[in-house]
């Protein structure tokens, strides 16, 4: 072994030791400083726990809705090209280019009670800002291309003839999307799904903007830890980060499963 | 099942992919549709498979129309060239496939799946998947999955091109004894005239999105209907301004025909080349094993060329 | 000879859940995203150019940007560098964790901002365990967006070491060049367009991070407030239209980093 390369490897290892892991390890670190009980009584609290279960709450709603889209619009943009599908493709990616901060101002002007569409919508009786589903807008929009950014370039290199072959076979089109579509993205579907949720529960700015962070009503998990920064209780913040960073482990998890699987695919090709 | 296709037209935004096609492909024949890249043979093959929409015309599967009607109603089995397995499914689910949308009962499944994959030789496979399988027993696979269903038509969509020489000519030899057995109707498309010659009974020459002819092999070979077919099917080489196949020429001793000198001599086991020269004309003559090894032709030396 | 009058029997009722179903994509994809983007640029622009332009040059504004553009800058230089070396390690060496190494790389994209943001507060400000203070300062800040970024410089180069490189370099190897040779001739430029693409991803990712940032920078107008912060003081103090005007001018930078990017790695493919 060179001894440049065990150098480098030291240098990288140390780097991403420091970078990454360290923050990671020191979020458990302080969750478990004051002690269990401490703890216990930390999880056990009214408004986080409130926080908790709207932060799930959204992602019950927002997650599938975007993932409906990201796979719908993936298989309309690959299969059904135009003109249009061109145009959507290059916007699509824009909420990533995009800072929280700016989606929610952006959501707020439109939405809000004195906002353009946020007016017509009031008099039908739909509010769309400072509530729940305020929050779930502007999750669906950080997170929109998450999936079909996975989802597009799989649909290229698998091609149709699976689904020709199957329609020959006799499947009808909803039989061939779940039975040979939707199968042959799984994976790379699982990967985008698990991003959109790391995404949805984890958004800060655009959901600080859009909820009116509302304690124990429009605080969602992240908001909380926020809070619990601003007003000196740091620990039971961090017990909330621990809660994030324990589902961001999980989100590790699946995400390298799911290029695994991915690679098992490219291999055994004579 | 015979298959009959009448004037059938289409196009690819401005370009006449097929322009009037018609022909009547006999039931529980072999039909290989012949010709060049971008005659429109697959975009023929998928037109009577119901995967593409024509713009003009009609096909008719034993006397019933089914140009309205979409694939999965059709009752063909269709092999893409790339095989299309499913990835995700094992070898024996693949087959399964079009056994489940009929509704097939579980046990009478596995009893025909189980006869199937004996026909393909593919009974180890059954729990494996595609990824683990060579090209060649992917085709097998891709063969079985589309005769489960019974077919009463079979479409090949170039199904030896990507495979070796040994491999696909094994596959040829399997294939088309097959068909014999199963006596199913089968059109094969391919661009290699060897092949086609080889497995089928009945050649469709296609050449620009119109037929220039249809007969068996030999009978287009030897009496092309046109230049094209003339040059597709089999080499050219020109002699004394004519056009002649290169084994309807022979050489001979110096003085008896039209003299040339030989310029070069290719032994391809098999066939020997005799590359000759005329003035400004360089031909070729071909030559069986056992000829060549009685004349032994020499590089440099004259010799005389006259046709057979 | 007649062409197909009719529709084919399944066809139709296919073709009419295809057209609502993209409607109704179009819908949706309208009420998220584009209808909030251009209520965004109207208010940026109500009151005129001459308004946006100069909400877009006050002296905190440009202080802002200037601030996050040289933090983001600085951020995606050094993980080019060590996003390319990163990448590097994971897939031509071979050691113990390797894998749990590979899986943290995703950490930053799947860890919450504001975790980010606190924990780095935590470490590097004033309870730092190793009094290492540097809350208010260009380094936390620039510190905080190297984390966010790290993942788009890594995975961006990764795929093409995997595959691609490969053989080039097996083959520049068997004509006699040393290792570093190889790398500099032939992985370095090979790696190029993904590089390209991960710092410009990067790049246009931090010049609107708040979650991690806002934190550690303690927000001191002209001092340490990014950009992000900048349009929140003005949009949760009234001033709307000025936060539209500055968001916009954000917004078209990324956009501008982008589409930069794109062209020129597209050209440096094309070159290859």
């Amino acid at each position: 072994m060179p001894r440049s390369s065990r150098l480098l490897r030291i240098a990288v290892l140390g780097y991403v030791g420091a970078l990454v892991a360290l923050p990671l390890f020191f979020v458990f670190q302080q969750v478990f400083s004051h002690g269990l009980s401490t703890l216990a009584t930390a999880l056990t609290n009214h408004e986080m726990d409130k926080a908790l279960w709207l932060t799930l709450r959204v992602a019950l709603v927002a997650v599938p809705l975007n993932v409906a889209f990201g796979v719908g619009v993936s298989l309309w943009i690959v299969r059904h090209p135009s003109k249009l599908t061109h145009v959507i493709d290059t916007l699509i990616d824009v909420p990533l280019a995009v800072s929280p901060i700016v989606i929610g101002l952006s959501l707020e002007l439109a939405y809000a009670q004195n906002g353009w569409f946020g007016r017509p919508f009031a008099a039908w009786g739909l509010h769309l800002m400072f509530n729940y589903w305020a929050i779930v807008l502007a999750s669906v929009y950080v997170s929109l291309p998450l999936v079909s950014r996975q989802v597009i370039p799989l649909l290229r290199e698998v091609g149709t003839h699976q689904e020709q072959t199957a329609q020959t076979l006799g499947a009808g089109h909803i039989r061939v999307f779940f039975t040979v579509t939707m199968r042959s993205i799984t994976w790379a579907t699982a990967y985008g799904v698990s991003l959109t949720l790391a995404r949805v529960i984890g958004e800060y700015g655009a959901v600080l903007i859009v909820s009116g962070n509302i304690g124990y009503v429009t605080e969602t998990l992240t908001l909380n830890i926020g809070n619990n920064f601003e007003n000196f209780t740091p620990y039971q913040g961090f017990v909330g980060a621990g809660l994030l960073a324990v589902s961001s482990i999980f989100v590790l998890l699946v995400l390298g499963l799911a290029r695994h699987r991915e690679r098992l695919r490219h291999e055994y090709r004579p | 099942m015979s298959i009959v296709l009448s004037n059938i037209t289409k196009h690819f935004g401005a370009d006449l992919v097929l322009d009037d096609v018609s022909d009547e492909i006999p039931s529980g024949s072999m039909t290989a549709l012949l010709g060049p890249s971008g005659s429109g043979k697959s975009t023929l093959l998928r037109i009577i498979a119901g995967l593409e929409p024509l713009d003009g015309g009609r096909v008719q599967l034993h006397g019933r129309d089914v140009t309205t009607v979409a694939a999965r109603h059709r009752q063909i089995g269709f092999c893409f060239q790339d095989y299309a397995p499913f990835n995700q499914m094992t070898v024996f689910d693949n087959v399964a496939y079009g056994l489940k949308v009929r509704h097939v009962p579980a046990a009478q499944r596995r009893r025909e799946i189980d006869e199937l994959l004996g026909l393909v030789r593919l009974n180890d496979f059954a729990d494996r998947y595609p990824r683990h399988l060579s090209g060649g027993q992917r085709q097998r696979m891709a063969l079985a999955r589309a005769l489960a269903i019974k077919p009463e038509v079979l479409l090949l969509d170039e199904p030896f091109a990507a495979l070796d020489a040994q491999v696909g000519g094994e596959l040829r030899v399997w294939v088309k004894s097959l068909q014999r057995e199963l006596g199913i109707t089968t059109i094969l498309v391919t661009h290699n005239q060897s092949e086609a010659m080889e497995v089928a009974d009945r050649l469709v020459i296609l050449h620009e999105g119109r037929i220039e002819q249809v007969g068996p092999p030999e009978q287009v070979y030897d009496k092309p209907a046109t230049d094209f077919v003339h040059s597709f099917l089999g080499p050219l080489t020109t002699w004394e301004g004519e056009s002649y196949r290169p084994h309807d020429l022979q050489v001979g001793p110096e003085g008896s025909g039209l003299d040339a000198r030989i310029v070069d001599v290719i032994r391809l086991g098999f066939e020997v080349r005799v590359v000759v020269e005329r003035g400004e004309v360089t031909t070729w003559v071909q030559l069986t094993h056992h000829e060549a090894r009685q004349f032994n032709p020499m590089v440099g030396s004259i010799v005389a060329v006259r046709p057979r | 000879m007649h062409p197909p009058r009719e529709r084919w029997v399944h066809r139709r009722a296919s073709i009419w859940t295809g057209r609502s179903a993209r409607g109704l994509a179009l819908t949706y994809f309208s009420l998220v995203v584009l209808i909030p983007i251009v209520a965004l640029i109207t208010h940026a622009f109500s009151h005129g150019a001459g308004a946006w332009w100069s909400a877009l040059t006050q002296r905190e504004s440009l202080s802002a940007l200037r601030l996050t553009i040289a933090c983001a800058a600085g951020a995606a230089l050094v993980n080019t560098v060590a996003g390319t070396a990163t990448a590097w390690v994971l897939v031509r060496d071979r050691f113990i964790g390797q894998s749990v190494v590979n899986a943290l790389i995703d950490l930053p994209f799947a860890l919450p901002t504001v975790v980010a943001g606190v924990t780095f507060y935590t470490l590097y400000g004033p309870h730092s365990p190793f009094h290492l203070n540097v809350t208010g300062t260009w380094i936390g800040i620039t510190v905080a967006i190297t984390f966010v970024t790290l993942p788009f410089n890594v995975r961006a180069v990764q795929p093409l070491l995997e595959s691609r490189t490969f053989h080039a370099e097996a083959a520049a190897a068997t004509l006699g060049a040393s290792s570093g040779r190889v790398f500099r001739t032939i992985t370095l430029p090979a790696l190029a367009p993904a590089i390209l693409t991960g710092t410009g991803l990067a790049f246009a990712r931090a010049l609107g991070e708040y979650g991690s940032v806002v934190f550690i920078s303690n927000n001191l107008p002209y001092r340490t407030e990014v950009a992000s912060s900048y349009v929140y003081s003005l949009a949760t103090s009234g001033q709307v239209d000025a936060a539209a005007a500055v968001s916009t001018g954000l917004l078209v930078l990324a956009l501008t980093v982008l589409a930069s990017v794109n062209i020129a790695t597209r050209r440096l493919a094309r070159s290859q």
